[in-house]
């Protein structure tokens, strides 16, 4: 352990001599966390609709007696997409190379079925294919949603004019055709001033009940068109440039950088420095010089864990930010950024033994490291190969093990699930390391 | 003096992938020798000396030290930690090789060696000074075996003359020393023995008086 520790000692100090080197290793991560942050953003912003408008939408459009400005209304709906109007022709150019996610066509006759008010008319949508289509088909179903909401008021109140009509009696029109309705409330009139026989009485009862009845239904309707209501209550928690899922990705991200290339990069260095056959004949066996290499990661993880984690938590504190940062959590978190750093220096252990030279097992670190890192941050659930493949890598269970320790109420399942992964995946890519490292000596 | 060998190579061969770099070598290193490895380039002079100094293992036969042997390795090329001082690389081996004063050992070779104190990275020293370096760290831990590739080849004559002073102690001890060397001079003067390499192989083993003069000559060319 003694000579490890030397080792170990020397490594630092020779990090500590190569201030650019370190600087680069350190900016990096948080280069490229950024960099995640803006596709992260990216992928949430409006993505391209095309609209197509086969019927000559007009400006404005009466519905129920209620004028539509059609661009204002379609500015309302469209929100969470970005609609463009363009030709049938150049929304299907567009649609095929992927300048626009989907195209939602208007067709002819659009507009006078909608005025009609008895059926519904249809909007017709494209999608295109990938990954992203699910999430653009669910934004164009919020459009139509949105949309609906709006005509949905005009059709409520084109219904409750009919049904007032029947209560009250007076002119109107249906499908064009004038009208002239005697109402409950007149022909219960009619009623009283007829003879009481028991035929009249039912009809009375009859027109009574009616009435009540009738004078619920704008609730009703309502209700049926919003069986369930949200009401917005204010926002609260953190955004989500602080969420927890932030913080733990933001310090498995660089942890993953940092241990992964320092632990590459150093293995391969001692055989650069044509140090490592000096060490390998009884000073230093190939053994402890991995373990060496997977401390100094694992030293180093934790020392930059704690302070992202500490900067983090000051700027919630001082921001006071809902929630505050876990302080408590801490040695938790201690104990996770150790194991995440070990079990990514072994891996990194294995690339420099792999690579053989300094140089190369740093390039080969930064090729594999992106990968992993991107593995790691595709929801498994949307594409399970990711899934499998971050399965074997430490990144995911790092971010999992950092999640649980600061933020979960009863984390203790999940860390020890996420400790064990890390364990053996470190063991594993240790003893990797350990036989790869032979070839350091030839 | 035992007439039992400090070191010895037993069958002792080397292989890299395909590549045969030395074929199996018998060789013993008897107490107060000095042993000159002669030969062209790639002949695997340096091979052996890894694997002497168990550096490298080897694939075929074995390398026997005897109990309690200390062996110092100054192979061809530095082996020290370019961005580490002269001092900070011989504290650090020092400490490694179980030197009871680290830091004394350190600054005694650091003078012996004539080698500059200051905290300046080895990687920007001479390369006599680096050389110098080298050959200092394989003193560390009073080895009474010392294995030296070429160990002249950057010296000055005087660091020259100062290093064979301290091998020849070190042999009149009852110590040894193998030597890889382009020099005839060298040798006849502190080779007792010699053996020649060529491709991998040994092809002559004996006294230097047994050494053909010629043929010495063509072997080194």
């Amino acid at each position: 352990m003694t000579r490890t520790w030397l080792i170990v000692r020397k490594d630092a100090l020779v990090l500590r001599r190569s201030p650019f080197l370190f600087g680069i290793l350190l900016a990096y991560p948080v280069a490229i966390a950024l960099l995640v942050g803006l596709v992260a953003g990216y992928s949430n912003s409006k993505p391209r609709v095309a609209l197509v408008d086969e019927d000559n939408l007009p400006a404005t459009v009466v519905i129920g007696g209620k004028r539509f400005h059609v661009d204002h209304t379609i500015k309302e709906v469209s929100r969470n997409v970005k609609l463009v109007r363009l030709s049938a022709d150049d929304a299907q150019r567009q649609l095929r190379t992927g300048q626009v996610v989907a195209v939602v066509t208007v067709p002819p006759g659009f507009i006078s079925t909608l005025e009609g008010m008895v059926r519904s008319p249809k909007l017709e949508v494209q999608l295109s294919h990938g990954t992203i289509s699910s999430r653009v088909d669910q934004q164009v179903q919020a459009l139509v949603y949105s949309l609906n909401r709006q005509l949905q008021r005009a059709y409520i109140d084109t219904n409750l004019k009919y049904v007032t009509l029947i209560l009250s009696g007076g002119k109107g029109t249906f499908l064009g055709e004038p009208i002239d309705v005697i109402g409950l409330e007149r022909s219960q009139k009619v009623l009283q001033a007829m003879p009481q026989t028991r035929r009249v009485r039912v009809l009375e009862d009859f027109i009574h009940d009616a009435r009540l009845a009738l004078a619920n239904t704008g609730d009703a309707l309502r209700a049926t068109a919003h069986p369930i209501q949200i009401a917005h209550t204010g926002n609260r928690g953190r955004t989500s440039a602080l969420s927890a899922q932030v913080q733990a990705t933001a310090i498995a991200l660089t942890i993953t950088f940092l241990a992964l290339m320092l632990a590459a990069g150093s293995l391969a260095s001692e055989r650069d420095e044509n140090v490592i056959g000096r060490l390998a004949r009884g000073l230093v066996s190939l053994g402890h010089l991995v373990w060496a290499k997977i401390v100094l990661a694992a030293a180093l993880a934790l020392m930059l864990g704690v302070a992202i984690a500490v900067a983090f938590g000051l700027i919630i504190e001082i921001g006071g930010v809902e929630g505050g940062e876990p302080w408590q959590r801490l040695p938790l978190l201690v104990i996770g950024l150790v194991l995440a750093g070990g079990a990514l220096g072994a891996l990194g252990a294995l690339l420099g033994a792999l690579a053989k030279e300094a140089r190369s097992a740093s390039l080969v670190a930064l090729l594999v490291v992106l990968p992993i890192v991107f593995l790691g941050l595709i929801p498994a659930e949307v594409v399970p190969p990711a899934g499998w493949a971050s399965t074997v890598l430490p990144f995911t269970h790092a971010v999992s093990f950092f999640r649980s320790a600061l933020f979960d109420l009863s984390p203790w399942g999940e860390l020890a699930r996420q400790a064990l992964w890390l364990l053996a995946l470190g063991g594993i890519f240790g003893v990797l390391a350990r036989l790869g490292a032979r070839r350091l000596l030839a | 003096m035992s007439d039992q060998p400090l070191l010895a190579a037993r069958g002792a061969g080397r292989r890299f992938g395909e590549t045969v770099a030395l074929e199996a070598v018998e060789l013993e290193l008897l107490p107060g020798e000095g042993l000159a490895l002669v030969g062209p380039n790639g002949a695997g002079k340096s091979t052996l000396i890894s694997l002497l100094a168990g550096a490298l293992q080897p694939s075929e036969g074995r390398v026997e030290r005897r109990k309690g042997v200390r062996v110092g390795w100054a192979p061809q090329r530095p082996a020290q930690y370019g961005r580490l001082s002269a001092r900070e690389n011989l504290e650090l081996f020092a400490k490694l090789e179980g030197e009871a004063d680290p830091e004394e050992a350190a600054a005694r070779l650091l003078e012996s060696f004539d080698l500059p104190g200051a905290p300046k990275p080895s990687a920007n020293l001479s390369v006599g000074n680096r050389q110098r370096l080298n050959l200092a760290i394989a003193f560390l831990g009073a080895p009474e075996v010392l294995l030296l590739d070429e160990p002249t080849a950057a010296l000055d004559p005087e660091q020259r003359r100062r290093l064979w002073e301290r091998v020849d102690a070190l042999r009149e001890a009852g110590g040894a020393v193998v030597f890889a060397s382009q020099h005839l001079g060298e040798i006849e003067r502190h080779a007792g023995r010699v053996v020649a390499l060529r491709d991998g192989r040994l092809v002559f083993a004996g006294t230097v008086d047994e050494y053909d003069r010629p043929e010495a000559d063509t072997l080194s060319a």
